[in-house]
């Protein structure tokens, strides 16, 4: 049930941009809760990476005074990954294109955010 | 002593006790990545690292071991790879509680084969006042089997000197001559 309403707000928040290729929802120690991944791609190992590196995030932020930490950003030679907080205990993981507008992004990230955020 | 940075890794299954070990030997405030554990950990304890823990221990004589711990569960292997980048030796600590502490102990020892082919081991067996047996000869038995001889110790995580003794046991092995 849970799972069905997170994977609503993903695919709304996958719809939402043509920049937005994936996206999931992982508990702060790893797990995927929901996801609307590419098939190659392995949840698991997914889902622990973007705990890490929140977690690191979070504990930089804090070493360098930089206050609560509201996103982690990577930039491949193929395009982005977000991860942000989705309430205290939850992670939402973008992955977008690299021409992305990512002004949009973040807003469309950060209301899902919220909506993931509600539910849990 | 040779090198004066020394970089070492405590691996071991969820709820070794590898985050409160290196709290209790860090001499600075160690850095911790735990979060809310939500998978089976729960029933062992209600937060679980993510990332790493880092702290450092400074020797007598000016040396710095840098301590880092890695997450216990397998769904974090990559950091293992990460964290053991560098590293001189490992401490594996095995929850004697657990159900199967000496397949445990297979499976670590295996995930870091690669590295323990190039770098020493020392063995830290906890909760062994919550369930005394396999006993520390047993392990030992069993290893030398397969013709591994490392340290064994029974410790309590929280204590500072018992953590420190494996540390020095590992840095011995690497390098008799090393006045602690």
């Amino acid at each position: 049930m849970r799972e069905q309403m997170l994977k609503s707000i993903l695919s709304e928040l996958n719809g939402s941009s043509a920049d937005i290729e994936a996206s999931a929802v992982i508990s702060s120690d790893g797990l995927t809760m929901a996801a609307l991944l590419p098939q190659d791609v392995d949840e698991d190992r997914v889902g622990a990476m973007a705990a890490a590196m929140l977690s690191l995030g979070e504990r930089t932020a804090r070493e360098l005074a930089r206050g609560e930490l509201e996103q982690v950003m990577v930039k491949g030679e193929n395009g982005y990954i977000l991860m942000s907080h989705a309430g205290k205990d939850a992670v939402l993981t973008v992955i977008a294109r690299k021409d992305a507008k990512l002004g949009l992004i973040f807003l469309d990230a950060k209301r899902a955010a919220k909506a993931i955020a509600d539910i849990l | 002593m040779k090198r004066l940075d020394n970089k070492i890794i405590f691996t071991g299954p969820v709820g070794a006790g590898k985050t409160t070990a290196i709290g209790s030997i860090s001499d600075i405030p160690p850095i911790k990545t735990d979060a809310a554990a939500s998978d089976m950990t729960l029933h062992r304890k209600s937060h679980t690292t993510v990332a790493l823990d880092y702290g450092v221990l400074n020797l007598d004589g000016g040396a710095k071991v840098h301590l880092y711990g890695t997450p216990g569960q397998e769904r974090f292997d990559f950091m293992w790879d990460i964290l053991s980048t560098g590293g001189i030796g490992l401490i594996l600590l095995l929850d004697n509680s657990r159900p199967n502490p000496m397949k445990d102990m297979q499976f670590f020892m295996n995930a870091f084969k690669d590295f323990l082919r190039e770098a020493p081991l020392v063995i830290g067996v906890t909760k062994t006042d919550v369930k005394p047996s396999p006993s520390v000869k047993h392990y030992a038995e069993i290893l030398a089997r397969v013709d591994q001889r490392p340290p064994i110790f029974e410790i309590d995580g929280r204590n500072r000197e018992d953590v420190k003794n494996l540390v020095m046991a590992l840095l011995f092995s690497i390098d008799p001559g090393l006045e602690g």
